[in-house]
């Protein structure tokens, strides 16, 4: 089923590399990897630290570009950043001067939708991520998980042609991330689009994935790309962790991970 | 229903902060009043707080001391004004721009070094006594004790604020607006903040040199006639002066924004 859509992202050919300009040291983070996404499709990139893919999103969002190779979005090189692209960061990165409203609405608001519209806008999606009664309160208000539910709001209120998951669970604690990670999918549900989710939890990726890419490190290489053909319906933790398939696929994908077998 | 029901809705609620920030105030002022009888510093020294209250409110009531008071702030208002119209938008410059800032820093640090009361003496030869010199001083002080927090408030922000900007279709003028002066807001307040405390302290010292008026001046035309009390109301005057500022000014500004952004604890 995934091998009909049509490539929304083409990674073709690339290597990446850090350049510390005071040290003049370079660094190759990721190293001739090609990959695509498809059009609709959850991807899921997992790798340990230093394998390159925060690098990897990096280069897709336009923040940095590729030494060698190209990326391509809908069959344009991709030339810098864009809303086209919206990013959903670990460390949140919302505005602490605006308020949850104005933090979801601020990609509207940078794409001159009018006032009224852009408030209606992030009203919707602020329901959608159940953070209605939460409008008009500021970021430091907020737990970590309800920071992070807006900082997903943010980005799908703007409809970008892909949202970026930079290890987005990453810093909140365990029981919250099980109910993020299922609440992600229900969005998702019903608001279908292009995903690439970057985590080096293999059990989020596998729960969450259509497809997903290991990455090996030193320097960072695509190791396999693993179909994860578990049906929609049982992606709920208190279904999906006895499911032998879940089982076996998070234990392929872990072996993957442990073992770069080169 | 006897008087004891409610005492509490007439009785004044002190703040236990305020009461604890008050007590150094109150043993200096103890100590004062009771070093005639402890010591003998001769009056003509130290005169008791009675006297000096008596100067306040004979100042007051003849109108001179609210002129000088008029004249130290209005003065200190323009070079505040001035000061830190030039060095936040400088500031900003320099903290978004490498050639700006390759160019402006040897020259800034080397004037740094200078700036305040060093200046009276040049001050005095170009504007004369007066107004000119004063108000050059405090602006020149003002200017250099805020640029430098304007320009780390912007170093501060958060580079994934930025990103995050960015990916959601922010332009440049955009990231200007919404990220760095909000995101440097809490450094500039610092910045506006300690710009007014130096600039205070440089208009006290230059109006004693170089000024015609103001708290300054008073205070330091109050010595040839041994009217020590008009010295110390001077000095009393300049840090409840700088108080009220602070806290009337302040103290609002920062429980409206950086507080209420939780960017300050």
């Amino acid at each position: 089923m995934t091998a009909i859509r049509e490539p929304k992202i083409s990674i073709d050919g690339v290597t990446l590399v850090h350049v510390n300009e005071e040290r003049r040291q370079e660094h190759v983070a990721l190293e001739n990897v090609s990959l695509d996404i498809g059009e609709g499709e959850f991807l899921c990139v997992v790798g340990p630290s230093g394998c390159g893919k925060s690098t990897l999103l990096s280069a897709i969002a336009g923040f940095m570009k590729p030494w060698t190779g190209e990326i391509r979005m809908n069959g344009k090189a991709i030339e810098g950043p864009g809303a086209d692209r919206g990013v959903v960061f670990q460390e949140y990165a919302l505005l602490p001067w605006k308020t949850v409203l104005g933090n979801v609405a601020i990609g509207l608001k940078y794409r001159r939708v009018p006032k009224a519209e852009r408030e209606r806008l992030a009203r919707e999606y602020l329901a959608m991520a159940r953070l209605t009664d939460a409008a008009d309160r500021f970021p430091h208000e907020l737990s970590g998980g309800m920071r992070q539910r807006v900082a997903v709001a943010r980005t799908l209120a703007n409809t970008p042609e892909i949202m970026m998951m930079d290890e987005p669970f990453a810093a909140v604690d365990a029981q919250t991330r099980l109910t993020l990670q299922e609440e992600l999918l229900r969005v998702w549900d019903e608001h279908p689009i292009t995903v690439l989710f970057v985590t080096h939890s293999v059990e989020e990726a596998v729960f969450l994935a259509d497809r997903v890419a290991v990455l090996t490190p030193g320097p960072g290489r695509l190791r396999e790309i693993v179909d994860i053909g578990i049906p929609r319906e049982i992606r709920q933790w208190d279904s999906i962790s006895t499911d032998a398939r879940f089982l076996e696929l998070r234990d392929h994908v872990m072996k993957l991970v442990r073992d770069p077998g080169r | 229903m006897t008087v004891q029901a409610q005492p509490s809705s007439k009785m004044p609620r002190f703040d236990p902060v305020v009461i604890a920030g008050l007590v150094p105030f109150l043993a200096v002022l103890a100590a004062w009043a009771l070093a005639p009888t402890l010591s003998d510093i001769p009056a003509y020294k130290l005169p008791p707080p009675e006297k000096v209250w008596s100067a306040f409110t004979d100042m007051t009531l003849d109108g001179s001391l609210p002129s000088e008071i008029w004249a130290s702030l209005r003065r200190l208002a323009a070079g505040y004004v001035l000061g830190n119209l030039t060095a936040i938008p400088l500031g900003l410059a320099i903290a978004l721009n490498r050639a700006v800032a390759e160019t402006m820093t040897p020259v800034l640090s080397f004037f740094q070094s200078i700036a305040g009361i060093a200046w009276v003496p040049l001050a005095i030869i170009w504007f004369g006594v007066g107004q000119g010199s004063v108000l050059f001083v405090i602006a020149n002080t003002i200017f250099f004790s805020s640029i430098y927090s304007t320009v780390i408030g912007v170093q501060l922000i958060p580079r994934v604020l930025y990103r995050a900007a960015l990916c959601h279709g922010a332009s440049r003028l955009d990231v200007v607006t919404s990220v760095v002066i909000s995101g440097a807001l809490v450094q500039i307040l610092v910045g506006l903040r300690t710009s007014m405390a130096y600039g205070w302290r440089a208009l006290v010292a230059a109006e004693m040199i170089a000024g015609t008026n103001g708290i300054g001046y008073m205070t330091l035309e109050a010595v040839q006639w041994y009217q020590t009390e008009i010295v110390i109301l001077g000095m009393i005057l300049i840090g409840i002066l700088w108080l009220a500022l602070d806290f009337l000014i302040f103290r609002p500004i920062e429980h409206v924004t950086v507080r209420r952004w939780g960017l300050l604890a």
